[in-house]
């Protein structure tokens, strides 16, 4: 049931609403965990069973860890410092165990579903080389909805009571709603149970403003996927299919087209979410802010997909910094090297982590893994050459605080972020490369007047479509860097005004979203992770 | 207290920690001096450090790292 269909616009989140709001407040939840479950279900069939099974080990395992808070804190007092120091190791060792345990099982079946693939082929590849030919079957699995996100949320649960951020929730069924949620299951954002349990169990007083601003969001985001993304994807895809019949400016525009369309669709996507969670009166996390604005790959990567860094940064970097081995690590390059090359050195290990996390999580391919690498490679150089570029600045006395080298900046990232979405989008790393290669072949302005782009599957009315859709994008996110409310300035005109500027935004949609008899549906790129 | 800025400074000699007081919000400390410090905070002051400790308002400034280091090493009383 994808988003931005009939069913779940005009049926499944309707009938939902209009159930909640018929409803007492102490009952929303009901409705909530009720329509959750049927989202799934009606999704995923009989995989429910396995999300459900895998929910109840994350709730048991963190009730499990509060315990052992708890004992521990009971017992403590009276006790000598060192004393306690030994029973607050013991008791540790359990909750890591149980902690450990937990999140492994989950992420365990994650690897089963997702990446048992990539491994059998990877095995076989290697037992080939060495002439012990492919034992390994390699299956279809169907993966379970939402499988990646839904558990680095139960990891998120998990480790967050691990590390006492709080108490584990004594009732499952706030652990189920908030690891299942509707709006979030598919792609995200990937929200904290101390962000959302809470407000997704205790009920909320029914507001014209959450429904009209969920309402809101959810048609903008409509906008960006059935308006831009969807109609991108034809020609994108035409051009992916068929790269070897393109080159230059064909194969730059499909690339710059693809960035444009995974845009509109992840961050159209998280609109729909979050608007849909706000008719309930519930706020979900952001997940975009502006990316393109960004002036390096670092600052873009807190600025896409925002959630997925923040767990990244808060249990991946965090969790192995200050880990023991870590330690280890820092002491013997301390030992051994300058301080210069020491912090060149150091973030290596941890970055490589991140990155490879980030690549692997995307999915079970070798360029997912590559596409992860390629931003910790960009990362690394940024780092080697900050204090070379510093001096070059210097000497050539270039201002780095002016506009137009900030102008400079965004641009360099725009382009390097471009390539990372080459290899997202190819087929395959040598398709990627390929592509890269003839991109620098046979560059002719001229295929932007002669017709060429009229060949590529998407007519002249689209391409207008597209182009002004874009502008308008852009103008939206321009105004939102600059802290600039749209929704809040509408709601404050008159009810003319006001509902005149609703109605066009769903006329927007309906007339010119790419679909119906010329059109395939587009499934949301992300839902497949 | 000086025991912290004289660890802060033989980090990063180049900042004013007695000063400044922005340390997170104005750019000043990357995460890796966050990594870098609170290593050496841990091995100095005999305490742990978690994830959760790693917020900015811990480390905007000397003086918050120090408030920082008072409330660790209490609750290990």
């Amino acid at each position: 049931m994808a988003y931005s269909s009939y069913v779940y616009l005009l049926l499944f989140l309707l009938g939902t609403f209009v159930i909640y709001a018929i409803l007492p407040k102490k009952l929303e939840w009901v409705v909530l965990l009720l329509s959750s479950i049927l989202f799934y279900f009606a999704t995923s069939g009989k995989l429910i069973l396995y999300i459900l099974i895998s929910a109840m080990t994350v709730f048991g395992g963190a009730l499990f860890i509060s315990r052992a808070d708890s004992r521990f804190a009971d017992l403590k007092g009276g006790l000598e410092r060192d004393e306690r120091k030994r029973l607050k190791k013991r008791f540790q060792r359990r909750k890591k165990l149980i902690c450990y345990t937990t999140v492994l099982l989950n992420f365990g079946l994650l690897i089963y579903f997702k990446y048992s693939g990539l491994l059998a082929e990877t095995a076989n590849g290697v037992l080939n080389g060495l002439s012990l030919g492919q034992p390994f079957q390699i299956k279809k699995i169907i993966m379970p909805l939402g499988i990646s996100f839904y558990t680095l949320q139960a990891a998120s649960y998990l480790i967050d009571v691990y590390r006492g951020k709080y108490k584990a929730s004594r009732n499952p069924v706030k652990v189920i709603l908030y690891l299942i949620f509707f709006p979030t299951i598919v792609e995200g954002p990937i929200s904290r149970f101390d962000e959302v349990g809470e407000q997704l169990y205790s009920g909320h007083k029914l507001s014209y403003k959450n429904v009209t601003f969920g309402l809101q969001l959810i048609f903008w985001g409509l906008f960006k996927k059935l308006v831009i993304a969807d109609r991108a994807d034809i020609l994108v895809k035409n051009v992916f299919s068929n790269y070897g019949q393109y080159s230059g400016i064909i194969i730059i525009l499909s690339v710059l087209l693809y960035t444009i369309q995974i845009y509109a669709e992840f961050s159209g996507c998280m609109d729909i979410a979050v608007g849909s969670a706000k008719m309930f009166g519930i706020d979900l996390p952001q997940n975009f802010r502006q990316p393109f604005f960004s002036t390096s790959v670092n600052e873009f990567w807190r600025r896409w997909h925002i959630t997925l860094g923040a767990w990244l940064r808060d249990y991946v970097f965090y969790g192995a910094s200050l880990s023991g081995w870590y330690k280890k690590f820092t002491a013997m390059i301390r030992k051994h090297f300058s301080e210069g090359a020491v912090k060149l050195i150091l973030p290596l290990p941890v970055l490589f982590l991140v990155w490879f996390g980030n690549g692997l999580w995307h999915g079970a391919d070798i360029k997912y893994i590559m596409y992860g690498m390629y931003y910790f490679f960009i990362t690394c150089m940024g780092m080697f050459f900050e204090a070379p570029f510093a001096i070059i600045n210097s000497k050539l006395r270039i201002d780095t605080k002016t506009r137009g080298y900030r102008i400079f900046q965004v641009i360099r990232t725009f382009i390097l972020v471009n390539i990372g979405m080459l290899m997202f989008r190819a087929d395959s790393l040598n398709t990627a490369w390929q592509m890269f290669l003839s991109s620098f072949k046979g560059v002719n302005l001229s295929v932007l007047t002669d017709g060429s782009l009229l060949g590529l599957g998407i007519d002249i009315c689209d391409w207008s479509i597209i182009i002004f859709s874009v502008i308008l994008m852009l103008t939206v996110d321009i105004l939102k860097e600059k802290d600039f409310s749209i929704r809040e300035t509408v709601s404050e005109y008159n009810i003319f005004i006001r509902w005149g500027v609703y109605i066009a935004a769903v006329v927007l949609v309906v007339v010119f979203g790419a679909y119906g008899a010329n059109y395939n549906p587009v499934a949301f790129i992300y839902a497949a992770f | 207290m000086n025991k912290l800025i004289e660890l802060l400074k033989g980090l990063r000699p180049d900042i004013d920690f007695e000063s400044e007081k922005h340390l997170i919000d104005d750019g000043i400390l990357t995460s890796f001096d966050i990594i870098e410090i609170s290593s050496e905070i841990q091995d100095e002051f005999d305490i742990d450090l978690t994830p959760l400790d790693m917020v900015p308002e811990n480390f905007q400034s000397a003086d918050a790292m120090y408030e920082m280091i008072k409330r660790l090493s209490d609750e290990d009383e």
